[in-house]
């Protein structure tokens, strides 16, 4: 798949085959073989369920229905819903963390002592459990007492409901998610910013060339790679949120928040509809496939590209 | 660069401090809410000086907490034991696991390791409810849901990837003849394994392993689905507090520093070898 | 009993035949250098005998036992890498030691201590290896190699990373070194001066084959074919290509318009095409024409320290070089001179297999 690509891509070449011992690999590698298994075998099972009436509650009418769950969907509003709002979540949050997590990048690119105490402090959002981020951004933003909501008050806001009003909860949510994420992505930039060549600088700083300029035509064209790489990785993530969006509203107001593995597990615990839950799962997986081999095809393009530069 | 204007440090200066308030001032907020009483938090327009207390973490570590409705069992600090018993025993078998596994990935050439490399990379994005849904219910069925074992197990999905990728890379580092120039010095390939190639690659088993422990202590979603109350780590403890405890927002609020303290202080303590490992797991796989 | 057996080895990487039915045996106590271009299969053949890599075919013997499959701690060989492959997290003492099986106790400090004397890094056991110097490095490589004195020593171009100086004062120093364990020894280097200043013997290795193996005297002067005599000497062998022929019962070739008298008629066939090489030692440079003198027009001098080395055309256009004792003749570029050399001085090649041509030994055949 294409995830070996970008794999392949960054192997090392040559390295040298070894007669002796030719049953010692296979038997290191034991562990990671029953992971595998463990991953694979769930896996197969539940793309067997999503094909299945298969009810919790509802034992004696489980049978194999084909692609009916699947069908299902397309009438169902609920499942639309959740489609919107997912690729909605997942657009918003790498774009404003790409954006921010660039910025910062950008402001600490000199490693200064200074900088680089700024970019461990960021570091601590990115290990806190997204869980209890949302918990803590819960407390800051209750309409009692919270500070956020006391600050937002100060500046006319006085009816600010965060989380728990339909119009302002997917920004609450949003505005968690970066609060966390966005030092990933700036710890990828920053790597990135730090190991450019110098030498295009110093020639455009010498031939005095405008800053925009080399930002849009220097910058960013070499920076491509890490910026592909790291909105990846976030794309495939947010496109999976769970922890905050359960962790601060279980998918509501309403049906407001309803990603895609938030409604798979209310389908799951609460409904018991183990097909159907399946089957959103299956979707989710296909949707999270077709965007990472749209970005990988682009990654290794742009690679190409900047080794045929250098 | 080098020279820069005034209103550029200016705006340099502005952007900075407001970057870090946005990114500190939730942690640094709650830990302030956590020495307040519940009335100190209630007050309006809230105060940033304020006689401290520790009477929230004393609810906590004692497990009583008295409320206006009687006595309440907290069992919090169950959920901290939870957390480090299940993230502690995850990284010890997945470096157990891996970093042999790690080590062949990178000094030989096999079919197997490929497809192993192929099969977790293709699943490395795949939703985690698409495995987890399968093995609740056959958990349940041999008896795995709600142990330790069953826990650790499935946190090997989040460990044991991040430390092979992370650990091959170290291990393709080294050179093959420092191996073998140990070997020809009359070691077995064990004692080239334990001897040269773990501690040349040290550093990147502590990244791997320091990486995992935080993303496994971080999970969320696994324990919800697979662990009951008593097994509970503190991110699904936590959720379950707010739930329980309703109105303390004090002890809400110690809960939280207690539950994120342990791994911002690994982050901290460990940062050099944690950004490595953050960029070179991201860049590998 | 040799110390090392190397019998009809063969290994083959994809379509590539790296070893080509390698065979070699290495006294105890003997040093063999393994010289050739690179890529030529010498570090190959070297990684066999270790045991990092199995041949395909054939057998290597240490001390008359086979060790093909053996396990490397198992095959009593001390190997010094080209990258010196020290233990970075190891002080050069404990890099030296693990080369004892017993690593402890007295006997293996007084070990240690004698051989890292014999090569001067006493002063620097302590240290680990981000703090040596590369000659340090070097040295360190050597003792852990020499220090459990193994039945077989491999060197792979252990010069290879240490400046000029440095490599020359070792050039000196290893002959001694290496006999001290009467080990058989390997040394693999593709600087031919090093394989004549350090072997006893030299096999040449070139595309997987050895073209010949012999003391170093022998390859200088009787070099198999035209790719070894290429590859020894500094400036390298003059070459011509000439179709020798009869004529009063004596065989000439031209070169550059000028007749050279080869020998008696009998002393190779005629009308085929042979290589005609002359090491530029062998010429001799004058200012006076007549016999068999080739004029040529000289090119360019180059001093070096003990010889000056001069560029020359001949009237073909053909650029030979000749090396001449420095106070031989004062010349300057553009002089035209005449060139000559003895009868004995030639050497001849075939030209279809590359092979040497011996003018005595025809003259015995026929």
């Amino acid at each position: 798949m294409s995830m070996l690509q970008l794999l392949q891509a960054n192997a090392p070449v040559g390295r040298k085959p070894r007669a002796r011992g030719r049953a010692l690999p296979y038997l290191l590698s034991l562990p990671a073989l029953l992971v595998c298994v463990a991953i694979i075998v769930p896996f197969v099972v539940a793309a067997i369920y999503s094909l299945q009436r298969y009810r919790l509650n509802l034992p004696y009418l489980r049978s194999f229905i084909g692609v009916q769950n699947y069908v299902d969907f397309l009438t169902d509003p609920a499942f639309w819903n959740t489609l919107r709002i997912s690729l909605v979540y997942t657009a918003l949050t790498v774009v404003l963390e790409l954006l921010l997590g660039l910025a910062i990048a950008l402001l600490l690119r000199r490693p200064t002592r200074f900088h680089n105490a700024v970019s461990i402090v960021l570091l601590l959002p990115l290990m806190t459990a997204p869980a209890i981020a949302a918990l803590m951004w819960k407390l800051m933003t209750n309409p009692g007492f919270g500070i956020l909501s006391y600050l937002v008050g100060l500046l006319g806001f006085t009816d600010f409901k965060w989380a728990s009003d339909p119009s302002t909860a997917l920004f609450t949510v949003v505005l968690v998610d970066v609060w966390v994420y966005t030092p990933f992505i700036m710890i990828l930039l920053l790597a990135g910013l730090r190991s450019l060549p110098r030498q295009p600088f110093e020639a455009a700083a010498l031939d005095g060339v405008p800053a925009t300029f080399v930002f849009f035509r220097i910058t960013l064209p070499m920076l491509a790679p890490y910026i592909i790489t790291a909105s990846l990785f976030r794309l495939l993530d947010s496109i999976q949120q769970f922890d905050i969006i359960y962790a601060m509203t279980q998918g509501g107001p309403g049906d407001r928040l309803m990603v895609f593995q938030v409604q798979a597990y209310l389908e799951f615990f609460q409904y018991t509809n183990v097909g159907r839950s399946a089957a959103l799962l299956m979707i989710l997986w296909l949707i999270t496939n077709i965007l990472s081999n749209i970005f990988i095809k682009n990654w290794l393009r742009l690679r190409a590209r900047v080794h045929r530069q250098a | 660069m080098e020279h820069e204007s005034l209103a550029g440090r200016i705006f340099r200066g502005a952007a900075l401090t407001l970057i870090l308030v946005f990114f500190m001032f939730p942690i640094v907020w709650i830990l302030l809410m956590s020495f307040q009483t519940n009335e100190q938090i209630l007050r309006i327009p809230p105060r940033i000086l304020f006689e401290p207390t520790l009477a929230n973490y004393e609810a906590l570590i004692s497990g009583q907490l008295r409320t206006a409705a009687g006595n309440l069992e907290i069992t919090f600090m169950r959920n901290l034991w939870n957390s480090f018993v299940l993230s502690s025993g995850a990284v010890v078998l997945a470096l157990l696991l891996g970093v042999p596994a790690a080590y062949a990935f990178a000094r030989f050439k096999f079919r197997l390791g490929e497809t192993i490399a192929f099969t977790l990379l293709s699943f490395r994005f795949a939703p985690p409810l698409l495995v987890l849904l399968p093995l609740s219910l056959y958990y349940q069925e041999l008896g795995l849901n709600d142990t330790y074992v069953g826990i650790v197990w499935v946190y090997q999905l989040i460990a044991l990837p991040l430390i092979l990728w992370i650990v091959r890379g170290y291990f393709e580092d080294i050179s093959p003849d420092i191996e073998h120039a140990y070997r020809l010095a009359g070691h077995s390939w064990s004692e080239a394994f334990t001897r040269i190639a773990v501690p040349l690659a040290g550093p990147g088993i502590a990244a791997a392993g320091l990486l995992s422990f935080i993303f496994c202590w971080n999970n969320f979603i696994f324990a919800l689905i697979l662990a009951s109350a008593d097994k509970q780590p503190v991110t699904v403890g936590a959720l379950a507090f707010v739930t329980a405890s309703g109105i303390q927002y004090g002890q809400i609020a110690a809960a939280i520093v207690l539950s994120v303290t342990p791994t911002l202080l690994l982050a901290l303590y460990a940062q050099r070898y944690l950004v490595e490992g953050l960029s070179l797991g991201a860049v590998k796989g | 009993m040799a110390g090392l057996e190397i019998k009809s080895v063969s290994k083959t990487f994809g379509t590539v035949r790296t070893a080509d039915s390698l065979s070699l045996s290495v006294e105890p106590g003997e040093i063999v250098a393994v010289f050739g271009p690179s890529g030529g299969g010498k570090t190959v053949l070297l990684r066999m005998i270790a045991g990092m890599f199995e041949p395909d075919e054939g057998d290597i013997l240490i001390g008359g036992r086979s060790i093909v499959g053996a396990a490397p701690e198992r095959r009593s060989i001390g190997m010094a890498f080209q990258n010196f492959a020290l233990f970075p997290h190891m002080t050069a003492r404990d890099n030296i030691a693990s080369g004892l099986r017993k690593k402890r106790g007295a006997d293996a400090a007084a070990r240690v201590q004698t051989i890292s004397r014999l090569l001067k890094i006493e002063h620097v056991l302590g240290h680990v290896p981000r703090e040596l110097s590369n000659g340090q490095k070097q040295r360190t490589a050597l003792a852990r190699a020499l220090v459990g004195n193994p039945e077989v020593l491999l060197l792979d171009d252990p010069l290879r990373n240490v400046d000029a100086k440095l490599r020359y004062e070792m050039r000196l120093e290893l002959p001694n070194l290496l006999r001290r364990g009467e080990a058989a020894v390997l040394y693999v280097t593709q600087d031919y001066r090093e394989a004549m200043a350090i072997a006893d013997r030299i096999a040449v290795l070139t595309a997987g084959r050895f073209e010949q193996v012999a003391s170093p005297e022998e390859i200088y002067a009787r070099p198999a074919s035209v790719a070894v005599a290429r590859l020894f000497g500094d400036p390298s062998i003059n070459l011509a290509e000439i179709v020798p022929f009869v004529e009063h019962g004596t065989v000439f070739a031209t070169i550059s318009g000028a007749r050279v008298l080869l020998g008696a008629a009998d002393a190779l066939p005629g009308d085929r095409p042979y290589w005609l090489g002359v090491r530029p030692e062998d010429l001799g440079i004058s200012l006076l024409g007549g016999g068999d003198a080739m004029p040529a027009r000289v090119l360019a001098i180059t001093p070096m320290h003990e010889k000056v080395v001069l560029l020359l055309r001949l009237e073909d256009g053909k650029e030979w070089l000749a090396s001449l004792r420095p106070d031989a003749l004062k010349l300057a570029a553009e002089d035209s001179v005449f060139v000559r050399f003895a009868q004995e001085a030639v050497q001849l090649f075939d030209r279809e297999t590359g092979l040497r041509v011996s003018l005595s030994h025809r003259r015995q055949a026929a």
